[in-house]
């Protein structure tokens, strides 16, 4: 029934000597951890195993260790909303994949005794619950999803979320009302429609005409707000944009045909209020690929050191990190992350500082050495003295220089936007043209005007307001699937621009973790045995040595003996007894602290190697030497670059000689080391400054300020908070390779979006001689309106076709 | 004949008056703002008493 090798419940591999069996009804059942065994129980328990059949992922799950929710109510308190009857909390549920997921965390929350209600968002992730505080409190609804093997997370909405949402809601009521009287307008256009082939009595057609105008005023000038004080905006700083366009032809319709229902002749009312219609679906669509793409970003965000766990005598509490002060004793676990700067008083652990150093090696910790926020602490729990508080600490530093860079950057003007600026000009020149020149071949005034506004009117196609949008939906789209979230339509257009790309080294190009590389067994000694017995004193073991040792030996599908007495010296290695005999894994200088003599002193190691020894007793079994191995696809997304004359650099906060190696193995033509975080933003600066658009690709907190700076920020999953929340561009699964095809779908979006605005104004353009001449009816002006959309959103529709990606 | 159209084009102004302001209620109450669940939702509760 079940794979022995990977879990039953999340799908991880099982490592060595962690197995747990259950067995019931016939069949025998494999769980990697006691968490995941439990979490089955509970899910079997209350009667719905079928979460395994329903699901539909089959990938592992984040590791079943992290799960402890360990919220303190008084923190949580803050999270919850009393009501009328009962109390709301909101939870971002980490982990939620698929409906199956949403379903098995209603239910169970639905359940439970004294919750009132629950729902789970399906596209955010996000659940409200109501519930009783007297018979129940919000930290057993946190630690019943934490037991489900998901990670809650209180909620507040932001200010500025919830300003987006009203403005969605605002937009929705335009949109919706203008819809419903542009329905009502068509009847009446179709009636008239019909009386201009047919003929139609001068009675009912002005009765028509004056239905027309009445529904069409609202549409105008009340679902067409957004546009005209757009337009104003523009207009007062002498610039033209597409809302300039919009509000011209809107008004110019609209005027028009108010005129001539009163004077008698064609209306074109039809044209104006679908203008203001298509172009609230196209922001409405729009709006909708942005919120996809940063909900989908929102859940990629881990649990970062908001919280804290504050020693005061002997007593444990958790805090919120910004509430930490200079002096105070902190607690910090393996597997944890530091909140603030600080320095370590007890314990012994190894540190990972690459997300915030660009070193690709943990560094072991002691009493009094420094540690900094946003590395996390792998093997040993530490007492840290903070040094900073949380809003002065490495990580708030960053942000600080994130946000300034991010200011500094302008944004950029779409396509539509630039053709709008180039067309309003031309327009209005041929308005007057026509209103002059007819006024000059002994026209009446009035019919020259009226012409002119038939000119205007014509000019702007209904379609401009769909061209954009309905391209970046389609291609945004197309990337989603692909695992590639834009964080909006520029962006696109911006990567579709760049001619730099610049790499960071560690975690990007790179693994970012250590791989086993070369196996040195000493005479007598079988490599795999040499790996066995490493991966007997490593197992359980969270040093990216350890998991690497024990990855190796379950893709050998060895059989790893259960070693006792495992003892972890942070910095130096591991001990245990296996048969008697006592094993040593460790560094050259821990194994000769414990008395092992025949280490292999004179030889030399490359450069950037991590080396580990094996001895049993004192006697040397071999050496295991390990790297930060290239990522497979680096070279191949520098090869794609460089073919399309995009320039690639490297900037690192590693050595000097590191980068240069790393450059030169992936086929960049520069690099840079020992950059400081400020210093890798002022070098993209200075890019930017000579004319150049620059893409940035990194993972780690010192990327940040240079993720901000540069024109298109990328950061790829898995990679730290602040790095994801400043780029433009998330991949959603560490292979650089999706690179190749976030750069190909921009490009292809924007080459589409081009030709949407061509089609778009072609048929009106066709119309404008005819406006000229005075010979324009509502019917070629409602053809063209109807020809344009369907070949805009025709077109854009070819972005989802997935085989030539 | 012209006052029976009339009184269509202004019943029909009403009958769409009546779905608008449904809408509106709609969309206050939040009902578009999650629109991927639903469609999941109809599938679960077969064993609801």
């Amino acid at each position: 029934m079940t794979d022995p090798g990977t879990c039953f419940h999340c799908g991880s591999p099982i490592l060595p000597g962690q197995l747990v069996t259950e067995t019931g009804s016939g069949t025998t059942l494999s769980f990697c951890c006691r968490g995941c065994h439990g979490a089955y129980l509970l899910i079997n328990g209350a009667g719905l195993a079928e979460f395994y059949r329903r699901r539909d992922w089959q990938e592992s799950g984040v590791a079943a260790s992290d799960f402890q929710s360990n919220l303190s109510a008084a923190y949580l308190a803050r999270f919850v909303r009393q009501q009328a009857v009962g109390a709301t909390v909101d939870i971002i549920i980490e982990g939620i994949r698929c409906a199956s997921c949403v379903w098995l965390n209603e239910k169970i929350l639905t359940g439970l005794e004294g919750v009132l209600e629950a729902r789970v968002n399906y596209a955010t992730g996000r659940a409200r619950v109501r519930f009783a505080p007297e018979r129940i409190d919000a930290g057993t609804i946190f630690s019943r999803i934490a037991q489900l093997g998901y990670r809650p997370r209180p909620y507040t909405a932001s200010a500025a979320q919830e300003a987006a949402q009203q403005e969605q809601r605002d937009l929705l009521i335009r949109f919706g009302t203008a819809v419903f009287l542009t329905m009502q307008l068509m009847a009446y256009a179709f009636g008239l429609y019909a009386g201009y082939f047919q003929g139609i009595g001068a009675g009912m057609k002005n009765l028509l005409q004056l239905f027309s105008l009445a529904v069409t005023t609202p549409v105008i000038f009340y679902c067409g707000w957004p546009f005209f004080s757009g337009a104003w905006r523009a207009l007062k700083n002498r610039a033209a944009n597409m809302e300039v366009l919009i509000a011209l032809g809107a008004l110019a319709s609209y005027g028009y045909s108010a005129y001539a229902s009163f004077t008698g002749g064609e209306v074109y009312f039809e044209t104006a209020a679908m203008i203001v219609t298509l172009i609230l679906a196209g922001r409405l669509l729009e709006n909708a690929a942005k919120r996809r793409a940063s909900s989908s970003i929102e859940l990629l965000l881990g649990l970062s050191a908001g919280e804290a766990r504050r020693l005061t005598g002997d007593t444990l509490e958790t805090v919120e990190a910004a509430a930490l002060e200079v002096g105070d004793r902190i607690v910090v676990g393996a597997g944890e992350r530091f909140p603030t700067d600080g320095r370590v008083e007890s314990g012994m652990s190894e540190v990972d500082q690459s997300p915030a150093t660009g070193e690709s090696l943990p560094v072991a910790k002691g009493p009094g050495d420094p540690v900094i926020a946003g590395s996390s602490n792998l093997t040993g729990t530490l007492t840290v003295r903070c040094e900073k508080v949380a809003a002065e600490s490495f990580i708030a530093r960053m942000a600080h220089l994130v946000e300034e860079a991010q200011s500094r950057r302008a944004p950029i003007q779409g396509v539509a936007d630039r053709v709008s600026a180039l067309f309003v000009p031309l327009v209005l020149l041929a308005a007057l043209g026509t209103l002059f020149w007819q006024a000059a071949q002994g026209l009446t005034w009035e019919s020259a005007l009226l012409n002119a506004l038939a000119v205007l009117l014509i000019a702007c196609p209904c379609a401009l307001g769909l061209a954009t949008p309905t391209a970046i939906l389609a291609g945004t789209g197309a990337a989603a699937a692909a695992g590639i979230l834009f964080r909006g339509g520029d962006i696109l257009e911006r990567l579709s621009r760049v001619d730099h790309a610049v790499f960071d080294k560690t975690g990007t190009l790179t693994q970012g973790v250590p791989e086993l590389a070369t196996i040195e067994a000493e005479p007598g000694c079988d490599p795999a045995r040499l790996i066995a017995l490493a991966a007997a004193l490593e197992a359980g073991s969270r040093h990216p040595v350890g998991l690497a040792i024990c990855a190796e030996a379950a893709r050998r599908g060895l059989v790893v003996p259960r070693a006792e007495r495992l003892l972890t010296v942070a910095g130096g290695g591991v001990t245990g007894r296996l048969d008697g005999e006592r094993l040593l894994v460790g560094s050259a200088r821990f194994l000769a602290e414990n008395g092992v003599r025949e280490l292999p002193r004179d030889r030399v190691y490359p450069s950037g190697a991590l080396v580990v020894h094996l001895s049993c007793g004192e006697r040397l079994l071999g050496t295991l030497l390990f790297k930060d191995r290239l990522r497979e696809d680096a070279a191949e997304v520098v090869r794609y670059f460089s073919e399309q004359q995009i320039e690639g650099w490297l900037l690192s906060g590693d050595r000097q000689e590191a980068a240069r190696q790393v450059a030169q193995a992936v086929g960049l033509t520069r690099a840079f080391g020992e950059l400081a975080p400020a210093q890798k933003a002022e070098r993209l600066e200075e890019l930017r400054r000579q004319g150049g658009v620059v893409l940035m690709v990194g993972d780690g907190i010192n990327d940040a300020p240079a993720l901000g700076t540069a024109d298109v920020g990328c950061a790829v999953a898995g990679g730290t908070d602040i790095a994801i929340e400043t780029s433009d561009l998330v991949l959603v699964k560490p292979e650089l390779g999706r690179l190749v095809l976030a750069h190909r779908l921009a490009r292809r979006t924007m080459a589409v979006v081009r030709q949407n605005l061509a089609w778009a104004f072609l048929y009106n353009l066709i119309g404008v001689p005819l406006a000229m001449a005075g010979r324009l009816t509502p019917i070629y002006a409602a053809c063209a309106m109807a020809l344009s959309s369907l070949c805009v959103v025709g077109n854009s529709l070819r972005l989802l076709r997935r085989n030539d990606g | 004949m012209d006052s029976s159209l009339i009184a269509l084009i202004v019943l029909s102004l009403c009958l769409g008056c009546g779905c608008w302001l449904v809408f509106l209620w709609a969309v206050k109450k939040g009902e578009f703002e999650d629109i991927e669940r639903p469609k999941h939702r109809m599938l679960d509760d077969e064993d609801e008493p």
